[in-house]
């Protein structure tokens, strides 16, 4: 089955091709004028309006060219536009199901779209040109000189067949220069985010070697990149400046009369300036390919990369009613890097409290995010209502409190309304948990809050989680240590709290509250010996 | 040009020497290419119509050599430039983003905001990577202006006339080019801004992937980050990037068909003149591709400047083992005290104010008898070794970060501390950890951290909740290793914790509520 989610081949914007195109047929416009001119001064006088002729083609070039550039920028936009609208809504939710960094995961959903920028916007257009022009070129140069068409075609052949050894070089490393300038980019944002840290230690010094350390590294992939693009584009420009001097040496040899081999043909001055004139623009159109091939290689690059990611997403499950009854058979879990946690059995019905427990760093989170189908189960079966449950199936109907929260931008009654509840129960909620205060001081359910969620404390944010996961009136709550980093007294209110909606709901926490424990219907412990 | 390039570029002189060098060379060939081949086939052909006299006359071998040399040596010029150029600068950007890292660093140690990591990000990427195209752009400019002035020479052999139109429509394309590229800041400037927005707020929101995932927040966050201005502002960039190019195109036959016209000698110079002429031009225009750029550069450099920290201010030095005082409260050194008081009172405040981290804690704070806000990080990292509640660590292994803490840490030292802080069957030494300790759970990144200050040897701890996360079997075990170490170490312990047991490990109780009448009374 296709992945629903792969991204669209992007093909060459034909607008733009065809103004490449016009942009050759401007550059043989230009030659017959030069011809002309040259024609006329030998023969004594210019005609008047040979000079004009050449002046129209550079006038249909200038405007091809533009109009070339602007259309393939058009094209570009729209396709990194295409991309984003898909990336961005698979990218977010999916990250830890992945494995991945914050700053992996920016660097594939706002960097790589915009990598493929030069890709799209010239290389492509260029490419389909590029089978035309040298064509066109060719047949403008026939009628003036069988030969010159042939010399031309004739250091066309081996052109290729080096570009193309050159190219599928390339390919391979272009490669491994992503991953590692992706990395790289990873580095600087981890060390930005650690930044008060490693000043707290003194170790900015250090830090800063290792950097430059990396960097160079980086320096010296992108450079064996560059030297199999340029070796490539040596190949060109010496084929195209073989082609031109050929040509020159032919037709200097045939109008001298001095060709070693019986004349093909006959020519005369203006034919022989008309076809040393097309000569360059022969290849033009394959140079200017090959000055965007690292263009093409960026841009390739960032799309693998992109379908790659889209690649290992898991198809999106059809929504569960909520279970009634979940239950877990020797569940195993694990986690990307290979840590095993399980085998691990629950019975849980709801309504009713039910507690995962265990020593820290033995697994509690990581059961809860199983549920929700962030993290991959292994082994045993987990059934729903006596059916077997796919993690991810119950989403809809899960209220989720983790140890961090996401705030959309907007106001907190914004962000507390998803379940539609209303002022007074959000400020009933808010204020048990002990947030009145707070509230008070910054203006109520209207605070606006920023997507970073800046003036909040941890514990503030944290207590927001819980609210939103209580008021979005969802049948099972899942919940991540909801007492941790809590005075007593708080703490108290909120397992009050939780035993009165666990009268009508399935609340589920991983907790090591012992008295929060000692409220639960049941118990789901997970044991140190078996988290390996 | 450009002052923060110059010294990392100082560093590849022989690369941007020899890439000019190549880059003038390969200028001259195209140019020597056509107009040689230009002149010789003309000249051919008036010697082909004089007669037999004529053609034997005309040398042909010094140009048709001629040809030949120039085509290799363009091919071997342009392979030079290129490669040559690109070491320089990508050598050059290496050792300057490093540079960079310094500086943010300095600056934040001199109490600046470094500011969001997306947005330091977009600096570090993209602003950067203008600069190594400006570090590329010194060895091509080169050969743009070897090219145009080779071209002027050439011409100059038909005569006066061509000459000046020649070099009034060169001037002519530099001055429409810069006069058209006046408008590209402004453009730049907004692709620029659009762009580091949406870095910095992906990177914002992406964090808490498990709460996109259940509420579906996906979508909105998505159209939040989704910009139109971005595509507008792209749009009107390349519209206007489009125009610059067309004007050059156009000045550049202009300029042709004007020499055809006024040019005066026979027929072979003026095929020299012409052809050479076209060629020079062409390399002229891509001057223009220079100043479309200028300016973004200078912009980004701009912003890179702005990164530049401050002089650093020299605090007062501290004795190695100082007392301190806290909020009415003196204490010697390797005393152990407990910050009290309910959630939300500002024990975390008081904790990160007297370590240097914040400023706002409202008590009266000394160390060493000086008020610890002036003293800033600078002056209290070697004092103090803090770990925070989100005990953030880097990603790299586990004896990556462990050697933070301070130079030259051995791994006998290491598994010490990782068992003081009960931390030493978590991983290996050497196990990847992940950006932030993604494999870790959040009790066992506390612990990772833990062990970390223990190995700063710094003569106070300051612990702010050591124990959240811990069951209560191994907090036993944390509180009576970690009271064995600081017994045997006599550092001093400032301890922010709500749990009973990890409590004990204190001597001494603060209470954190602020009394403006005690404050007073000081």
């Amino acid at each position: 089955m296709v992945n629903p989610l792969s991204l669209a081949r992007p093909r060459p914007d034909p607008a733009s091709s065809l103004w490449w195109i016009t942009d050759t047929v401007g550059a043989i416009v230009a030659a017959v004028g030069l011809a002309w001119v040259i024609a006329g001064a030998t023969a004594g006088h210019i005609t008047g309006f040979a000079p004009f002729v050449l002046l129209a083609g550079g006038i249909i070039r200038a405007l091809a060219q533009s109009q070339a550039h602007h259309s393939g920028i058009t094209a570009a936009i729209r396709a990194q536009t295409r991309w984003q609208a898909i990336l961005l809504p698979a990218l977010l939710p999916t990250r830890l199901m992945r494995g991945k960094l914050v700053g992996e995961d920016m660097h594939l959903a706002i960097e790589a779209p915009v990598a493929t920028r030069g890709y799209v916007a010239r290389y492509l257009p260029l490419r389909l040109a590029s089978g035309v022009s040298p064509l066109l070129v060719m047949l403008a140069a026939w009628p003036a000189s069988h030969v010159a068409a042939a010399i031309m075609l004739a250091t066309l052949a081996p052109f290729i067949l080096g570009m193309v050894l050159a190219g599928t070089a390339a390919a391979r490393r272009a490669q491994a220069q992503h991953q590692a300038l992706t990395r790289l980019s990873g580095l600087f944002i981890d060390r930005l985010r650690a930044l008060p840290t490693i000043l707290a230690f003194g170790a900015e010094e250090r830090m800063t070697r290792h950097l430059g350390i990396s960097a160079r590294d980086a320096a010296q992939r992108t450079l064996s990149v560059l030297a199999v693009a340029f070796a490539s584009g040596a190949i060109l420009e010496f084929f195209a400046a073989l082609s031109v001097a050929l040509v020159a040496v032919y037709c200097g040899f045939s109008l001298l009369g001095l060709l070693p081999f019986p004349a093909p043909e006959r020519l005369d001055l203006g034919r022989a300036f008309f076809v040393l004139a097309l000569a360059p623009e022969f290849y033009l159109g394959l140079r200017r390919l090959a000055a965007a091939y690292h263009e093409k290689q960026t841009g390739e690059a960032a799309l693998a990369a992109m379908d790659e990611a889209l690649g290992i997403l898991p198809p999106p499950l059809p929504a569960i009613a909520p279970p009634r009854q979940w239950t877990g058979c020797g569940v195993v879990l694990t986690h990307r890097e290979g840590a095993r946690i399980g085998p691990l059995d629950w019975d849980w019905r709801g309504p009713g409290l039910h507690v995962v427990t265990g020593p820290t760093g033995s697994g509690k989170s990581s059961l809860l995010l199983a549920l929700i189908g962030q993290v991959a189960v292994s082994e045993g079966q987990i059934l729903a209502d006596d059916g077997t449950f796919l993690p991810g199936s119950a989403n809809p109907s899960i209220g989720w409190a983790g140890q961090a929260v996401a705030l959309l931008p907007g106001t907190l009654r914004d962000n507390l309304a998803m379940g539609k509840a209303d002022d007074g129960a959000m400020l009933a909620i808010l204020n048990r948990m002990g947030l009145d205060a707070m509230l008070a001081a910054r203006g109520g359910l209207d605070m606006v809050i920023d997507h970073r969620g800046s003036g909040l404390s941890g514990g503030e944010r944290r207590r927001i989680g819980l609210a939103r996961a209580i008021l979005s009136g969802r049948s099972i709550l899942l919940l991540d240590e909801p007492t941790a980093d809590l005075d007593p007294a708080t703490a108290e209110t909120i397992r009050n709290l939780l035993a009165e909606i666990a009268q009508s709901r399935m609340v589920i926490a991983a907790t090591h509250d012992a008295d929060l424990i000692a409220q639960a219907a049941t118990q789901c412990p997970i044991d140190r010996e078996i988290a390996r | 040009m450009s002052g923060l390039l110059d010294a990392p570029l100082a560093g590849q002189k022989r690369a941007l020497r020899w890439g000019m060098v190549c880059a003038g060379g390969a200028a001259l060939a195209a140019i020597g290419l056509l107009g040689v081949a230009g002149w010789f086939l003309v000249g051919a052909g008036v010697a082909g119509l004089a007669g037999p006299l004529a053609v034997a006359g005309f040398n042909y071998l010094l140009p048709s050599a001629a040809i030949r040399a120039a085509a290799i040596t363009r091919t071997a010029g342009r392979y030079g430039e290129r490669m040559l150029g690109h070491r320089a600068a990508l050598f050059a950007l290496a050792e300057l983003r490093a540079q960079l890292f310094a500086r943010v660093a300095q600056g934040a140690l001199n109490g600046r905001d470094p500011g969001r990591s997306g947005a330091m990000a977009a600096r570090f990427g993209r602003d950067v990577d203008l600069l190594e195209d400006a570090a590329i752009r010194r060895v091509a400019r080169v050969g743009g202006w070897t090219g145009g002035l080779a071209g002027l020479a050439m011409v100059g052999l038909l005569g006066w006339g061509a000459a000046m139109v020649m070099a009034l429509g060169m001037a002519a394309m530099r001055l429409v080019s810069h006069w058209l590229a006046a408008r590209l800041p402004a453009l730049q400037a907004q692709v620029a801004q659009a762009h580091a927005a949406a870095q910095a707020d992906y990177a914002d929101m992406a964090g808490p992937a498990a709460d996109i995932a259940v509420y579906d927040l996906a979508p909105q966050l998505a159209a939040a980050l989704e910009s139109s201005d971005m595509a507008r502002a792209e749009h009107a960039l390349a519209r206007a990037e489009a125009v610059i190019t067309a004007s050059q195109t156009i000045l550049a036959s202009v300029i042709v068909a004007l020499i055809a016209w006024s040019a005066q000698g026979g027929a072979p110079m003026l095929a020299l003149g012409l052809l050479a002429a076209m060629a020079a031009l062409e390399i002229w225009a891509g001057l223009a591709a220079h100043d479309a750029r200028a300016r973004q550069v200078r912009q980004a450099e701009a912003r890179l400047q702005a990164m530049e920290s401050a002089q650093t201010p020299h605090p007062p030095a501290l004795t190695s083992n100082p007392a301190l005082h806290i909020a009415g409260r003196d204490f010697a050194p390797g005393a152990r005290i407990l910050l009290s008081g309910p959630s939300g009172i500002g024990k975390t405040r008081l904790l990160e104010t007297l370590a240097g981290l914040r400023e706002d804690a409202p008590q009266v704070l000394r160390v060493d008898g000086i008020d610890p806000r002036t003293l800033g990080l600078a002056g209290l990292r070697g004092t103090f070794a803090v770990m925070t509640q989100d005990a953030p660590l880097i990603a790299g292994s586990l004896a990556d970060n462990l050697a933070l803490a301070r130079p030259g840490i051995d791994r006998a030292a290491m598994e010490r501390a990782l068992w003081v802080a009960c931390a030493q069957d978590i991983v290996p030494l050497d196990q990847w950890l992940g950006g932030d300790g993604a494999r870790l759970s959040g009790g066992q990144r506390r612990r990772v951290a833990l062990a970390r200050v223990l190995l700063a040897g710094r003569p106070w701890l300051l612990l702010d909740e050591p124990s959240e996360g811990l069951d209560r079997e191994t907090e036993a075990l944390l509180c009576q290793r970690l009271k064995q170490w600081l017994d045997q170490t006599g550092t001093g312990l400032v301890l922010v914790s709500h749990r009973p047991a990890m409590a004990q490990l204190a001597a001494e109780t603060v209470n954190s509520a602020f009394r403006p009448d005690a404050a007073n009374r000081q």
